[in-house]
């Protein structure tokens, strides 16, 4: 049921609150937990979804938006891009169901990135099908920006790099 | 004129008090203290009954010449108490009632918050947005 994920999310944030005294390690944290369900999400995701392979870094980030937070967290981000290159690309969530019942953050946790734990799950599932990316959040509604906003930069891929070496 | 609204926890302190107008508000700290006692004594009444049938709301707790106590508790012993001021006869039953299952909504919505620790003082925004207006209503 989603109030129990919900709830169990929260209580983990929370948790983690009480262990690290600076807002950066529970971000990190949040971060390796999520990269962790990543790599292995993504075997499900591409099990159940039976989509084909993406030609190009906006068609994976539609997939990403459309498919992958369509069948995880019931809610679709629009995509925009914001590079001319085509390799910076934002989600942005006007509806975010992990942070339905926290209204904002205490005041001594300011800069906690209470959702980094998704950005972890997109960078680790990238990572297993070959594209390296870098996925922060850009807005976010629980410190007062209008919506939630996270930027999934791809950077080169990996499998140039090794063809390079050979 | 609803004059004031407290929260207690099942330990008997105060989670939550809101009072308006804000002059006078040590004699309805008093008056809510001593309504704890009353609230006690009606779980303890009708828990050895049929523990079944036991409702949510207590009803008026106790009448006195300037104001009416209203008492509601939830089956976790946090007690929603409401103060009223005696010359407001058009508040009916059906009015008080919803205004404590509003009450205890919002409760429920606070203890989801994981930042919430139970015993602590409630300091939530939208709680005191939900209860202003709910007492603004009634003036």
């Amino acid at each position: 049921s989603r109030e129990l994920f919900v709830l169990t999310y929260g209580a983990l944030v929370a948790q983690l609150c009480k262990d690290y005294e600076k807002d950066e390690d529970v971000n990190t944290c949040l971060d390796r937990m999520g990269y962790g369900i990543g790599v292995r999400l993504i075997d499900d995701f591409l099990a159940h979804s039976a989509v084909k392979k993406c030609r190009s870094y906006s068609e994976t980030a539609d997939m990403i938006a459309q498919v992958a937070f369509k069948m995880y967290l019931g809610v679709t981000p629009s995509v925009s891009c914001n590079s001319a290159a085509g390799n910076e690309f934002s989600l942005i969530l006007d509806k975010n169901p992990l942070v339905d019942f926290v209204e904002e953050l205490p005041a001594e946790r300011a800069s906690l990135c209470y959702c980094n734990l998704l950005c972890g799950v997109i960078r680790g599932a990238l990572e297993m099908v070959h594209l390296a990316a870098e996925v922060t959040f850009l807005q976010d509604r629980l410190k007062g920006d209008a919506v939630t906003e996270i930027g999934i930069t791809f950077l080169r891929k990996a499998e140039d790099r090794k063809h390079k070496r050979n | 004129l609803l004059l004031l609204s407290v929260i207690c926890s099942p330990q008997n302190y105060p989670l939550y008090i809101r009072s308006v107008p804000t002059e006078n508000e040590l004699k309805f700290h008093y008056t809510v203290h001593t309504s704890l006692d009353v609230v006690d004594e009606k779980i303890s009444a009708m828990g050895k009954a049929l523990v079944d049938q036991r409702e949510l709301y207590l009803g008026l707790l106790y009448p006195t010449e300037d104001y009416k106590v209203y008492g509601y508790v939830t089956n976790s012993k946090v007690k929603f108490v409401m103060v009223v001021d005696s010359s407001n006869t058009a508040l009916r039953d059906n009015e008080i009632r919803s205004m404590f299952r509003k009450l205890h909504n919002s409760y429920t919505d606070i203890m989801c918050n994981p930042f919430y620790n139970p015993g602590d003082r409630i300091h939530s925004r939208a709680f005191d947005n939900m209860v202003n207006s709910m007492m603004m209503q009634v003036c």
